[in-house]
């Protein structure tokens, strides 16, 4: 699959076909835009008979993951479908996630009927021209993110669903909402004009209280804007569906390597990614409205099919590889595969954050312009050239080190002593590293990250933490004060709060 | 495989005190996979060392071989050795031992415990799975081994304590025969719990030896 171009980059063919995992609207519209970009593509899911009329992907009906292994550019997925096996090739995937959604009436103590009912069947009645006609000269209360976050998708159902209403004759729509999530395309303004066209918006400072009696619901509630309880009845309760993740998603999730958010929904959080882009390279994330964007994310990926990519951004030798399947197990990019009894990094899919290198038992992973000789040279010079106290700076190229350049350029008072050591994330700090800095003579070691939840590597700060509360265990019981390793993290704009931190860890020493 | 954990350090240190040329050798093969003695816990040691004793009171060096269980690769330690005081080493029981073997004029210092045999939960974590009985009765036990996991280690059972799943010794811990029950009756043959294994032969629990099958003639050749 690689042939080598010159000493340091290599041509990786591609295989540019494209498995869509959902039949919904989202994987629909996202099967649409990468094929008019020319790629093949496959979308496997229960339904989606629209999908194969329209021609433009391939319908794998009611196939379902069994097993997915490989890394961008060459991702093999085994389908369970009728009870066969079916084996098939893929250069990117796209989940397009599904959702379970759950009632929220019992958190109001009560219960779904005839006039409490969820905002699915309001749009199923309001759907069905007979059905709609019993709301007719109906008072319908809607809930809106009361009982969870929410999201900007469901604002826009219930807004369209409000509007629905307060259209028909002599019926009115009021919203008691949370807050209310309005950061997708026109949803704000959608928002203004629901309102001008009398739907009644409340905004509850806590939970409101509701009862039934028979046919009427009678919504108790403090407002925020109007500092006053209200009290209004209502015909109709509309309730939320709170979404949780499918279990198809989690399944997903865990076969594919891929992270979730706290709540367990596809992808993770990163600011440092594009919102359609998951923890691997080549799995993507869909959402109404995001075809494009993936589109444009796969094209980037695929290019014609052939890509030069730098051959030494992580490599592993194969003679002291004892594939003990750590650095696979650490990769938070899913990079790592293992081929004739080694560890092998996928040069497409590896970030070059260096986690895999400092956590590999057997030093057998070096990472291109990172390598062990080079940091060890520079923790040698940079102790030996400084004045007191000598402080190393393990500093992340994605923050500390942007903070720590900024503030010696601001000509801010930085340590005498002090040496900052770029390295690709703080994930990379060896353990090694640390303790040779101490054996050379440094008074104090500063391992500087991103803040939690901030890291490019996803979680190459957390091992960087890890790391340090070990050492600082080992520094203790060897009788040396274990003050002198620190922790820290920055942001790449916090150059005074850098400075800080380095006069008074210096001042300390 | 085999799993083992790094010694305290005060206790290394009081081994090697008073050795100033000390070779840390460590093992690629399981206790480099369990990250307790692969090249990189033998750079780290070493470097401990030297911060406590500093550089006058020891002047560690470093090897990492293969295996430390195969006399073949402890030998490429032979031009080495005559540079070295004393050794220490970061494989199982079983290659410190050979290494003092191989080198019998110099001591050898144990740098981890040596645990058990056991399995990768994750990324540093372990689970014992088996005690190395000899005679193994995994078969007839849904796959799941009443040595390792009954805390009384019976080859036919339950006993009285097994208790709504765990064993009388605390909750936390499962009854391997209640296990061994569930598996066995999802695999339809429960009545294989029936049949009695015969008691475990444990004077076999001096050290023992193993000849594949098919190396027997070698092996008499070799001993003449
Ligand atoms: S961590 Fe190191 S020794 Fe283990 S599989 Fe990866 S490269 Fe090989
Ligand atoms: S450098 Fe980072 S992204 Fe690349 S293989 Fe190693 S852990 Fe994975
Ligand atoms: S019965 Fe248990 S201890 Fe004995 S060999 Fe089998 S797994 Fe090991």
């Amino acid at each position: 699959m690689t042939a080598e171009k010159s000493s340091n980059t290599i041509e990786i063919s591609i295989n540019t076909d494209v498995l869509v995992i959902g039949t919904g609207a989202a994987g629909a519209e996202a099967a649409e835009v990468i094929s008019a970009q020319g790629y093949k593509v496959a979308v496997a899911g229960d339904g989606g008979q629209d999908i194969a009329q329209s021609g433009r992907a391939e319908l794998i009906e009611g196939a379902h993951i069994r097993d997915f292994a490989g890394v961008a550019g060459d991702f093999r997925a085994c389908f369970v479908k009728d009870g066969q096996r079916l084996e098939r090739n893929f250069g990117a995937v796209v989940i397009a996630p599904g959702r379970n959604v759950r009632p929220q009436a019992e958190p109001f103590g009560l219960s779904l009927g005839e006039r409490v009912i969820t905002l699915g069947e309001l749009e199923k009645i309001l759907a069905d021209g007979n059905a709609r006609s019993k709301l007719g000269g109906a008072a319908v209360a809607l809930l809106l993110n009361l009982t969870w976050e929410g999201d900007p998708q469901y604002t826009a159902r219930v807004l369209e669903a409000s509007l629905a209403i307060q259209q028909l004759e002599g019926a009115t729509a009021s919203i008691y909402a949370g807050n209310v999530k309005v950061a997708a395309p026109g949803l704000e303004r959608k928002f203004t004009y629901v309102r001008e066209q009398g739907v009644v918006c409340f905004k509850p400072m806590e939970k409101p209280s509701i009862e039934q009696t028979g046919d009427k619901i009678r919504i108790t509630t403090l407002d925020s804007i109007l500092r006053k309880t209200l009290v209004a009845e209502y015909d109709y309760l509309v309730v939320e569906e709170k979404a949780e993740p499918s279990d198809r998603d989690l399944d997903l999730a865990y076969s594919l390597r891929l992270d979730t958010d706290l709540e367990g929904f596809l992808p993770s959080n990163n600011v440092h990614r594009f919102p359609v882009n998951s923890n691997r390279e080549g799995i993507y994330i869909a959402a109404p409205g995001l075809g494009a964007n993936i589109a444009l994310r796969i094209k980037e990926l695929f290019g014609d099919g052939v890509k030069s990519v730098p051959a030494d951004r992580a490599v592993v030798d194969p003679e002291k590889c004892t594939i003990c399947l750590t650095c696979y197990r650490c990769c938070p990019h899913g990079a790592i595969f293992w081929q004739d009894g080694v560890a092998a990094i996928s040069p497409l899919a590896c970030q070059g954050c260096g986690i895999c290198a400092s956590e590999c038992p057997m030093d057998a992973i070096q990472i291109g312009g990172f390598n062990d000789k080079d940091l060890r040279r520079q923790v040698r010079e940079a102790v030996a050239a400084t004045q007191k106290p000598a402080i190393v700076a393990f500093c992340c190229q994605n923050s500390a080190l942007e903070a720590g350049r900024a503030a010696a350029e601001f000509g801010m008072d930085l340590p005498a002593g002090l040496k900052l050591i770029k390295v690709p994330c703080a994930g990379k700090v060896d353990v090694e590293f640390i303790m040779q800095a101490f054996v050379d003579g440094a008074d104090g070691v500063m391992v500087a990250a991103c803040h939690e939840g901030n890291c490019k590597a996803e979680r190459g700060n957390l091992f960087a933490r890890w790391r340090v509360n070990e050492i600082r265990k080992r520094l203790e019981a060897l009788g040396i004060d274990k003050q002198r390793l620190l922790f820290t993290t920055f942001a790449s704009n916090m150059a005074k709060g850098f400075a800080e931190t380095a006069a008074q860890f210096a001042g300390s020493l | 495989m085999i799993v083992a954990e790094r010694k305290p350090f005060e206790e290394i240190k009081a081994m090697v005190s008073g050795y100033k040329k000390v070779l840390t050798v460590g093992c690629g093969t399981c206790v480099a996979v369990c990250l307790a003695g692969g090249s990189k816990e033998v750079a780290t040691l070493n470097a401990e060392l030297e911060l406590a004793l500093g550089k006058d009171g020891i002047s560690p060096g470093a090897a990492t071989v293969e295996r430390q269980c195969d006399m073949e690769f402890l030998a490429e330690l032979d031009p080495l050795a005559e540079q070295y005081d004393a050794f220490i080493s970061m494989a199982c029981g079983a290659g410190i031992q050979f290494l003092a073997e191989r080198f019998p004029d110099k001591p050898v210092f144990p740098a981890v415990n040596t645990s058990f045999i056991g399995v990768n939960l994750d990324v540093g974590w372990y689970e014992e799975k088996c005690r190395a009985c000899g005679t193994c009765v995994l078969g007839t036990t849904g796959g799941i081994c009443p040595v390792t996991m009954c805390a009384k280690s019976l080859f036919n059972g339950p006993c009285g304590g097994t208790n709504n799943g765990s064993c009388e010794i605390n909750t936390d811990q499962p009854c391997a025969w209640y296990r061994i029950h569930e598996r066995l009756s999802a695999q339809g043959r429960l009545e294989q719990i029936m049949e009695i294994s015969p008691a475990n032969d444990w004077s076999n629990q001096k050290p023992r030896k193993i000849i594949q099958p098919g190396y027997e003639e070698r092996i008499k050749a070799l001993q003449g």
